[in-house]
């Protein structure tokens, strides 16, 4: 059996633990290849025009493994962690997949909700299974083999490294990804959700521009969860979207304590939760007023020369202020 | 006498300046790019060639805009900037202590914040041409007003109208439908002058922290309409500088002139390049599912520079061409 | 003190009613106008949805009018909403406008704050006290809902164009200055002989059209360019989705009770969408079947523009539309929505709707003559 996990949204979060699951399984996991083209084309085709460019992307990488597979794994991720959401989107993904018009195999679509207990993948993962007709003890024992790999995952984001740079390990042709040259001083704070920052295509290659520029790139991925949650229990009022979060707390982490040269922020371009969460964070930067502060917006029309343009532009401006 | 010429490549307009030792403006030249840079390159440059006074020669050249690059290749440049970099430093030449300047060109707006002689904090237009210039030429053209009278118009305006309108589109059927209405032209010229006002500053400038002395570029800062909206919507004085529309020129010439600073060489090819035979061919390249467009410019047969491609399989050797 | 709130249809009513009962001094925010937007479109986040930009505009306009307090619900997600107040105080904090949050939090088991947040407002009134200002405030409100289903139905066939609205903006007048039960009862009572004496056309031909969406856009005819009074005019009749009285006592009091039963909408929504979204977008869904099953001409959905559970919707919809065999419509409203576009629109939709009906019938009597 064949099962597709499109290389999109929170595949750059929860990959190894999916992939793990399934393989474990005895399943074959086809993943689709980075975005390019032809594959951001065909969602923005099928998708309502409002929708925003991470749902467009899911879209294109969804139709791509379709004809491929014979299931495709499209979880509905309510909830991550407690009293948190992710997304209203992404808690409709797999009705907005299914209803667009294409043809495509069923859907495997386990709720995520964390909001109904702490062991929420597992139970998530063993339904699906059982639907498969897997035993419970076999889907316990590969939710086991998951959740270690995933464990590993998440100990190399600690070291300092990116999704982005994971994926490409041992890999002749990096995809963007490319050793951290960890001794760098110079180091600047990266913040967005993983599916804009690590997809080298939708990013316009960001990563790779800032660290051929001798920057060390920091994301919020690489503070401990811990210290996110004590930054975010800072706010007047605990932030229900995760990622959200995640770009508040590692963000005015780094406000308070210096350490990077500056921020810069990407969000997709009609993204509900950035509307607010990176206007706070604007406003929180613009106050310290210490931190060179860059906000990026992506959409399928992005042009590489505009993008190009307001990043040396920021780096300048970074330069110009640490020279005088 | 040594001297420095600046490039600025936009989409709409190619502008030239020519500086002195003392950092003076000897020639401006403002060229409609009219979708052949190439051409508005060497026209400009063969202009430039005849206004040029004896006894002075070309000690460094600078490029700007979105086709800085291929500016560079062609002319040879000893400094390739950004147009942000560029206008905060022809800005800050103009008046040292300007804590504003706010731009409006053809294709593109842009605002840049600083203080104490450092930029702060900038912006771009994300969206579209709604806070553009272009927006102007439009409506212009539809009112059948030449837009070198629109300024004068605006400023007899009664009751300027409320245009309404996102984009471009959209303002011009609201402008119709008050035509329709019957207001008087002139009013309807000081309602377009606002509405842009407006688009700018809700948009490029959204919480920018606007502080006097503001300049204002581009080629829009000409429309004494424009001056007049910007000021009645800021409350603060609004300086247009004498080569306002030549800014981001001016700011590549002085860029250049820093770059050779105690310098005797130049990569300046000389006023020759008005007259090469300059070749541009493209192609798809098929390595990946980006197809990606790459393009490559050949002077007099010989190859200077390739680009468009993604993974820099085929650009990099631009990079040692154009001496970045 | 002196307390506002934000404007969401006619809201103020009862809150009006419900605060200076309780000795609180209260500014209604001016009606939202043109100065409202551009405030708001100023000093919001350029791509926050709609209701933050008229909040900050109500805000504003509110505080140059003295009020130095704003009362306002809260939320727990997914919607913006819920975080709407902190970044509402942040905007008016850096613009140093000193107002005061007051945010009534859904109580998730920690009835104390609702109830300490509360009686910071309420000052030292009695649980009596309360108890009466809020019957009355309810009653007003279940009132004026009640009174505008009429309208609805009275829009769509009057025969002087206007004189349904007029009538009801005096009707929104009395209620809103009756000051006790029995003046809330009288009030309702002449409303509805103002709504009765208005004569009517004979045919009863009317296009009866279900409107659906996020509850703001729905209930703010200043910011759906009031295309409720524009489809009446046109000899629609509307029906909502969503009234200000049903979502206060489902919304706030039942779910807080944990006595809320939407489960008839999860049941007509789950074949196409098997989860909740946030906000409505699963009544969006549910409420476009409810209608094509009452035989409804068609269906308009209203949203901010990029509101997350009504882009699911959007995303779905037209899949409903087909199964079901009604023509949907959507509007994402903005400050940049413009009202001719938007009746250029409506019209040809119920030229559309029209065309339909008549083809149905035409069908119809073909099949009667048939043997």
């Amino acid at each position: 059996m064949r099962i597709g996990i499109p290389r999109a949204l929170l595949y750059y979060h929860y990959h190894p633990l999916w992939s793990t699951f399934w393989r474990y399984l005895g399943l074959e996991v086809v993943s689709s290849p980075p975005t390019s083209k032809e594959i951001l084309d065909q969602g923005v085709s099928a998708a309502v025009a409002e929708a925003c460019l991470p749902v467009k992307v899911f879209y294109g990488h969804a139709f791509y493994l379709a004809p491929q597979v014979e299931f495709l794994f499209v979880p509905r991720l309510v909830s991550a962690e407690t009293g948190t959401y992710i997304c209203p989107k992404l808690m409709g993904l797999p009705d907005m997949l299914r209803h667009a018009g294409r043809k495509l195999p069923p859907l495997l679509s386990p709720t995520l909700n964390a909001r109904c207990g702490p062991r929420a993948w597992e139970e998530a993962l063993t339904r699906t299974a059982r639907v498969l007709g897997f035993s419970a003890g076999q889907a316990k024992r590969a939710c086991n083999a998951a959740a270690a790999e995933q464990a590993r995952y998440t100990a190399k984001l600690g070291e300092g490294k990116t999704p982005l740079d994971i994926l490409s390990e041992g890999k002749e042709d990096k995809e963007g990804g490319q050793d951290q040259n960890l001794g760098t001083q110079k180091a600047l704070l990266l913040l967005g959700h993983p599916y804009n920052l690590f997809d080298d295509f939708i990013s316009l290659g960001l990563l790779r521009r800032l660290r051929a520029r001798g920057y060390r790139v920091t994301t919020a991925e690489m503070l401990s969860s811990r210290l996110i949650a004590e930054e975010a229990a800072r706010l007047p009022k605990a932030l229900f979207w995760s990622l959200g979060r995640l770009v508040l707390g590692a963000g005015s982490y780094y406000l308070r304590s210096g350490g990077v040269a500056g921020i810069i922020h990407v969000v997709s371009f009609g993204c509900g939760p950035d509307s607010l969460v990176g206007e706070l964070l604007e406003r929180k930067a613009r106050r310290a007023g210490q931190l060179p502060f860059l906000l990026l917006t992506l959409d399928e029309h992005t042009g590489e020369g505009g993008m190009v343009t307001r990043l040396e532009a920021f780096l300048d401006m970074v330069e110009w202020r640490n020279a005088s | 006498m040594r001297a420095y010429l600046g490039l600025d490549v936009g989409s709409v307009s190619t502008n030239l300046v020519l500086l002195n030792e003392n950092g003076e403006v000897v020639t401006g030249l403002y060229l409609r790019t009219q979708g052949n840079p190439i051409r508005a390159v060497q026209e400009g440059l063969a202009q430039m060639e005849k206004q040029i006074p004896a006894g002075m020669s070309i000690a460094g050249a600078g490029t700007t805009g979105s086709g800085r690059q291929l500016a560079a290749t062609m002319v040879g440049a000893d400094a390739v900037k950004n147009e942000i970099t560029a206008h905060a430093v022809a800005a800050l030449n103009e008046l040292p202590k300007v804590q504003t300047v706010l731009e409006i060109g053809g294709q593109d707006s842009k605002i840049i914040i600083l203080r104490q002689g450092v930029v702060v904090d900038f912006a771009m237009n994300t969206v579209c041409a709604a806070g553009t210039g272009s927006f102007l030429d439009r409506q212009a053209a539809r009112l059948g007003v030449p837009i070198e009278e629109f300024g004068s118009l605006a400023e007899r305006a009664q009751n300027p109208v409320r245009i309404a309108g996102r984009c471009a589109v959209f303002a011009e059927s609201d402008m119709i439908h008050k035509q329709q209405l019957g207001y008087p032209v002139e009013d309807i010229v000081a309602g377009l002058c606002e509405a842009l006002v407006r688009n700018y500053l809700n948009n490029v400038a959204k919480g920018k922290d606007i502080q006097a002395p503001i300049l204002f570029q581009g080629g829009v800062a000409a429309n004494v309409g424009m001056r007049r909206a910007f000021e009645k919507a800021l409350g603060f004085p609004v300086i247009v500088p004498r080569y306002h529309a030549v800014m981001g020129a001016l700011g590549a010439a002085l860029l250049a002139k820093r770059a050779v600073a105690g310098r005797h060489s130049t990569r300046f090819r000389g006023f020759d390049v008005s007259r090469w035979r300059f070749d541009v061919s493209s192609r798809s390249c098929g390595g990946c599912g980006n197809q990606c467009e790459v393009v490559e410019i050949l002077g007099e047969g010989k190859l200077l520079a390739r680009w468009g491609d993604r993974c820099g399989r085929w650009s990099s050797f631009v990079l040692e061409a154009a001496g970045k | 003190m002196k307390i506002t709130f934000p404007h969401m249809g006619h809201l103020h009513v009862p809150l009006r009613s419900f605060f200076s009962r309780l000795g609180v001094e209260t500014v209604v925010p001016p009606p939202i106008s043109q100065e409202t937007m551009a405030f708001g479109t100023r000093y919001a986040p350029e791509f926050a949805c709609l209701p933050l930009k008229v909040n900050v505009g109500n805000f504003l306009q509110a505080a140059r009018l003295g009020a130095d307090t704003v009362i306002m619900a809260g939320g727990i997600g997914p919607c913006r909403f819920g975080y709407y107040a902190q970044v509402e105080q942040e905007i008016l904090r850096d613009l140093g406008v000193d107002l005061k949050m007051v945010v009534l939090e859904p109580p998730q088991g920690h009835w104390r704050e609702l109830w300490h947040n509360l009686r910071a407002i309420t000052g030292r009134a009695s649980l009596k006290e309360i108890w009466r200002a809020g019957r009355l405030a309810w009653r007003k409100l279940t009132a004026l809902d009640e009174l505008e289903r009429e309208l609805h139905r009275v829009r769509a066939r009057e025969v002087t164009p206007g004189d349904a609205s007029r009538a009801w903006r005096q009707i929104v007048d009395w209620l809103d200055q009756a000051e006790t039960l029995s003046e809330t009862e009288e009030a309702a009572h002449l409303g509805r002989a103002h709504l009765a004496a208005i004569p009517l056309r004979e045919d009863d031909d009317v296009l009866r059209v279900g409107i659906v969406g996020e509850i703001y856009t729905l209930l703010e005819p200043a910011v759906n360019l009031e295309v409720e009074r524009v489809l009446g005019e046109m000899g629609v009749e509307v029906e909502r989705s969503i009234y200000l009285s049903d979502w206060v006592k489902t919304n706030l009091v039942l779910h807080s009770l944990h006595l809320r039963n939407d489960r008839e909408e999860y049941r007509l929504a789950a074949p196409y969408l098997g989860h909740f979204v946030g906000g409505h977008g699963l009544e969006s869904i549910s409420f476009t079947i409810r209608y094509a099953r009452s035989g409804f001409d068609g269906v308009i959905q209203l949203a901010p523009l990029t509101c997350m559970p009504e882009i699911v919707a959007e995303s779905i919809l037209p899949k409903v539309s087909r199964d079901m065999g009604i023509p949907v419509i959507t509007f994402m409203l903005d400050e940049h929505a413009s009202e001719v576009g938007m009746r250029t629109r409506l019209e040809a939709f119920c030229d559309l709707l029209r065309e339909r009906r008549r083809q149905k019938k035409r069908s119809q009597r073909a099949k009667e003559l048939l043997p």
